[in-house]
């Protein structure tokens, strides 16, 4: 399941959700991504993050089919937030469900990396003076 | 077809999306050419392979034909998680 959203979310409630409708996983793996308040040496204030949303949707679910042909997995949840965020709000919610940890494991960690890098979502951080759009690239 | 503009993209065209002919732009790189005329602050991104183009939602680096219903969209490199 995929949602690109401006609200927030409750981790435990999303999990379970799916959890509940799969009595056969044994393991779920979950990474959450947060604003932290601190970035290339500035003081971050908030971000504000743009997507678009139809590619977005579109390169997380072929990001998910791609782990699907390496691990044995039964489910997998993306929520990845946009708008204005603030210091310790959450950005993004990736979790595996599997049989076994070692799918769930390693499969979280390569959609993350694929999501960084592929999925059209851009940062700008606010600092104290100035703002600043980032890149994952860098 | 529409042509639209991500992130500091947008604060260089000033516009989130525009429509072309597609009588005039007929593949990927006729509207490379026609952006960076059109916008001669983004020579230096397209130069230096910073712009990313997706056509219909999916990443192209080739030069494709472009056909009149398409959605384009160009965007410098994404920084979402």
């Amino acid at each position: 399941m995929i949602k690109i959203q401006k609200e927030d979310f409750n981790s435990d409630e999303e999990i379970h959700n799916i959890k509940k409708i799969h009595s056969n996983v044994g393991a779920v793996n979950s990474f959450i991504g947060y604003v932290r308040d601190n970035n290339n040496n500035e003081n971050v204030q908030s971000i504000n993050i743009e997507v678009y949303e139809d590619m977005a949707h579109r390169q997380l679910q072929k990001i998910i089919n791609e782990a699907n042909t390496k691990w044995k997995l039964i489910d997998c949840l993306i929520i990845h937030r946009y708008g204005k965020l603030r210091v310790n709000n959450k950005i993004v919610l990736v979790t595996c469900f599997s049989e076994h940890r070692k799918d769930s494991f390693e499969s979280c960690n390569y959609i993350m990396d694929y999501l960084k890098k592929d999925a059209p979502f851009w940062k700008k951080e606010f600092y104290n003076n100035k703002s600043e759009w980032l890149s994952n690239s860098k | 077809m529409k042509i639209i503009y991500f992130a500091w993209i947008k604060d260089i065209t000033n516009f989130p999306e525009e429509l072309l002919d597609p009588n005039e732009i007929k593949n990927l790189d006729s509207l490379k050419k026609y952006i960076v005329s059109k916008y001669p602050d983004l020579k230096k991104h397209l130069d230096q392979k910073i712009l990313r183009f997706a056509v219909n939602q999916e990443y192209i680096v080739e030069n494709i034909d472009l056909k009149k219903n398409d959605e384009i969209a160009v965007f410098p490199p994404v920084s979402g998680g």
